[in-house]
């Protein structure tokens, strides 16, 4: 089985470890791993903006570079949202974005439904986590119990967290268009989280908004990509 | 009512800087909503009560001219006298006209969405009218001299020290007085009101074509009192407010109930024929204004004319994170939240009203909750669209956005920015001229790339085998 | 009639090209509880007190919540057999006594007619509303399916008067009745 790698923007830059996590667990469970190399941005930014026709130049270049993989896996689930929901939108009619969002899987999502692994190792054991639901993953894709049943395998410890499905309030431009709204959310957040020993998401966006609010609001905490736990759920905590 | 819905970032910046008491209010009232409305949804088959619903408000939509021909002829034959307004023009004639001929000197009103958007109280005022709100949150607002602030609890921006301190200066009450005590207070006031008015004023949650019903539903009984003391009573109802047969009301009124507050049903609801038949106790006489304002353009809208599905129960408002942190002052308009980021562009139209579609994160917990289906995400999206298609986007937003598909779109520049990235921290004078960064680093500390992208490891990775 | 037709007009404009969308049915739901059961218990969930009663036991009942009043406020369709007290005007009896039309269990509701009045069941701040027990519906859809003529008012009332607007606390009897007292007649 051969997987294509979208790493997406914002994991690229912010959270590249994770990305080196998922080509190792891929690998790890059988699967080769390409990672096209002109791939950028799904383009969520400008098409949540209204700015379809930039959104519109970047799905069609995302098709593209995707279009002969035989699954594409994001360590996001807001970004597989776009390309698996709203490329076909953007794109009516437009018969490669169906067939890239039929392949189309988030990390956790392609484990679980696709690879049917289900335990990856027992490299969490006593480990406590807080898990955020991130917004896309959760409601637009229905990614909901794959994490979590990959993170409890693996012998963490689940925390109860009340605010766990509530948006944090990144939202892409939202966080700089409206700041002050965008950090109250966080704060709820934050105001409401367990005693974790680790934060983690599907999402890289909200991952670096709810650690920087964690940073300024004096509350160290680790916070890793669900990509980079798994990876120490199946390799152990390096 | 004063529409401010274009101030919208700066009012809601300006609240939470000033009241973060509100904050704090309607957080716990608004997650108080929503854990009733999860548990009401749990009862119920949630999924075929909603996608009923939505069926037959569609349909109602669809037949939107036969039904009000229906229900007019109805009413008619029910005794009720019909009229139909635009707007607030015909509205304030119609008012005028009762006022002069039933010689009322004061009104008693029972909360109504619509009777702000066609600004009644001021009207009546002007005609030397005493009006009455008499929902015991609107009547708190109304001493207050502010909007509501929520489609089902007008009031829930308040905190009880603050209500406390109005009733205080106003009627003498203890600043420690219990809200049994201040609630006591209010009746008092009321209950003068509704034996003396000659006027009663409603809006309406539905208008049934079939039998001419309209149904009215709350929790403290001044609706049924607003609508059987006074000789007289005038209902303003929206021309969406549709529903084809009786029988829908024993969906409609339980699920608007289930999502609103959580109930099974309203504590009181008032299904409406006409008005008191001889010897009877109620109105001598029945008004009912059909009102469009801004609704038969939001109809011909191709995609925005679900939202006339809308119920007004203000379950959106109540998911909505976003609006948690400030309640609906900001908005600017009637209709706040969610329902509002998408209703109000339509009624107001986009250049009055564009910032709203952006008051969401576009996480979709509004849709989950809404019991007619609106696909509120999917119409925010639209909405921000259009407004960069009718050149509404602000500048900065138009030169980000095209330097941003520039980057993105090739290889080389994208990896020349994350080269830049990798640059910074950038001088501070230049950061403080990029309002962007600025924003997001205020409130959360600088931006920490990685050492090296993952585009860089990924050369080294590549060739790497099982086991890392 | 102007504003009436171009109403009309745009109506029928914005709709030309719009698919027709069809009426659904409602199903009848089944509750899996007698019917009679459940409309006593969520009368308690809501706040409310409910009885089943003999006519004996009805009369003894208001007996009781009468005791010591001056007099009560009765509806129209209340039988002369529970006329025991003075009639007050609604707006001055601390007790208000009605007829309903029937009763739903769904959702724990009594329909009060206006043809019984309307001042009693909403002025005194306590109510006392009988009902058959032959008159009491499953749910609100067979309730309003049988119902073959509609008097000008009906209030459908299924609980307390009740408010949260006052920072969030729940405060009973705010404008209408504060205690709502039910006696189920077999």
């Amino acid at each position: 089985m051969r997987v294509a790698l979208f790493i997406t923007c914002l994991a690229d830059q912010f959270y590249a470890e994770a990305g080196v996590a998922a080509v190792r667990l891929l690998r790890a469970l059988g699967v080769e791993v390409d990672f096209p190399e002109g791939q950028t941005c799904c383009g969520q930014p400008a098409f949540n903006a209204g700015h379809w026709g930039e959104a519109r130049a970047l799905a069609r270049r995302t098709i593209d570079i995707f279009q002969d993989a035989e699954y594409v896996v994001l360590p996001s689930g807001s970004c597989t949202s776009m390309v698996k929901n709203h490329y076909p939108e953007l794109l009516p009619g437009n018969r490669e974005a169906l067939a890239l969002s039929g392949k189309t899987y988030e990390l956790s999502q392609f484990l679980v439904q696709v690879l049917g692994v289900e335990k990856l190792g027992e490299g969490l054991k006593g480990r406590r986590v807080a898990y955020h639901h991130g917004c896309h993953a959760l409601r637009e894709l229905g990614v909901k119990e794959e994490p979590l049943l990959l993170l409890q395998n693996a012998g963490a410890e689940l925390l109860p967290w009340e605010a766990a499905e509530e948006c944090c309030g990144f939202g892409g431009l939202f966080s700089v268009k409206l700041p002050e709204v965008s950090l109250a959310m966080a704060s709820r957040k934050v105001a409401t989280l367990p005693q974790a020993e680790v934060l983690t998401s599907t999402d890289a966006g909200c991952l670096l908004h709810l650690a920087g609010r964690l940073g300024r609001l004096g509350r160290p905490l680790r916070v890793a990509p669900l990509a980079t736990l798994l990876w120490e759920a199946y390799a152990g905590q390096s | 009512m004063r529409v401010k819905a274009k101030l919208y970032p700066k009012e809601a910046a300006r609240l939470l800087q000033e009241k973060p008491s509100v904050r704090a209010s309607v957080t716990g009232a608004t997650l108080h909503f929503e854990r009733n409305r999860l548990r009401a949804y749990g009862e119920i088959d949630a999924e075929a009560w909603r996608e009923r619903a939505r069926r037959i408000k569609d349909h109602v939509l669809t037949h939107l001219d036969h039904y009000l021909e229906l229900a007019e002829k109805r009413l008619r034959e029910n005794g009720v006298q019909v009229h139909w307004a635009e707007g607030p023009e015909e509205a304030h004639r119609l008012l005028r006209e009762v006022v002069a001929r039933h010689g009322v000197k004061r009104a008693v009103k029972a909360k109504s969405m619509l009777t702000e958007e066609l600004g009644v109280n001021p009207l009546l005022e002007s005609l030397g009218v005493e009006v009455y709100e008499t929902d015991l949150g609107e009547y708190l607002i109304q001493l207050l001299g502010e909007p509501p602030s929520h489609i089902v609890g007008p009031a829930i921006h308040l905190s009880l020290p603050e209500i406390q301190r109005l009733f205080h200066d106003r009627f003498g009450t203890p600043l420690d007085a219990a809200p049994e005590a201040l609630a006591q207070v209010a009746r008092g006031v009321l209950r003068e009101a509704f034996l003396t008015a000659e006027l009663g004023i409603s809006g309406a949650n539905f208008l049934v074509a079939e039998t001419g019903t309209l149904a009215v539903m709350e929790n403290e009984g001044n609706i049924r009192l607003s609508t059987s003391l006074p000789r007289v009573h005038v209902a303003f109802v929206g021309i969406e407010k549709l529903l084809p047969r009786f029988q829908d009301l024993a969906l409609f009124l339980p699920l608007t109930a289930r999502a609103a507050t959580g109930q099974r049903l309203a504590t009181f609801v008032s299904l409406i024929q006409g008005s008191a038949q001889p010897g009877e106790e109620g109105p001598e006489e029945v008004h009912v204004v059909l009102v469009d304002h801004g609704r038969t353009a939001l109809l011909a809208d191709p995609e925005a004319w679900e939202v006339l599905r809308c119920v007004r129960c203000g379950a959106c408002l109540n998911a909505c994170p976003v609006y948690r942190q400030t309640g609906g002052h900001p908005y600017g308009y009637v209709y706040s939240g969610p329902i509002g980021a998408v209703l109000d562009p339509g009624l107001l139209g986009l250049e009055e009203a564009h910032p709203l579609p952006h008051a969401s994160t576009l996480c979709g917990a509004c849709q989950e909750a809404c019991p007619v289906k609106i696909p509120i995400p999917k119409l925010l999206l639209a909405w921000r669209h259009r407004a960069v298609e009718q050149g509404l986007a602000p500048t900065w937003e138009k030169g980000a956005m095209r330097a941003f598909a520039q980057v993105m779109g090739s290889p080389a520049l994208y990896r020349l920015f994350s080269k830049a990235l990798r640059g910074l921290p950038l001088p501070q004078a230049l950061q403080d001229h990029l309002p962007l960064l600025r924003a997001w680093t205020e409130g959360r500390g600088p931006l920490k790339p990685s050492p090296r992208p993952f585009h860089e490891l990924w050369r080294e990775i590549k060739e790497e085998t099982h086991g890392g | 009639m102007e504003v009436r037709a171009r109403i009309l007009a745009r109506i029928r404009k914005a709709l030309k090209e719009r698919p027709k969308a069809l009426l659904p049915e409602h199903p009848h739901l089944r509750l899996g509880e007698e019917p009679l059961d459940l409309f006593l218990r969520r009368l308690a969930e809501n706040g409310a007190e409910g009885h089943l009663l003999n006519q004996e036991g009805a009369v003894g009942l208001l007996k009781e919540l009468a005791h010591g009043l001056p007099g009560v406020a009765y509806g129209k369709g209340v039988p002369t057999s529970f006329r025991l007290f003075p009639e007050l005007p609604p707006e001055a009896a601390p007790l208000g006594v009605s007829w309903a039309l029937f009763a739903v269990a769904e959702t724990c509701t009594l329909a009060l007619s206006s043809e019984d009045g309307r001042k009693a069941q909403l002025l005194p701040p306590t109510h006392l509303v009988l009902v058959e027990r032959e008159r009491v519906y499953s749910t609100l859809l067979e309730a309003f399916s049988e119902q073959k003529a509609l008097p000008s008012a009906l209030g459908l009332h299924s609980g307390p008067s009740k408010s949260a607007d006052i920072g969030q606390v729940m405060v009973k009897g705010v404008h209408g009745p504060g205690r709502l007292v039910v006696a189920v007649l077999t």
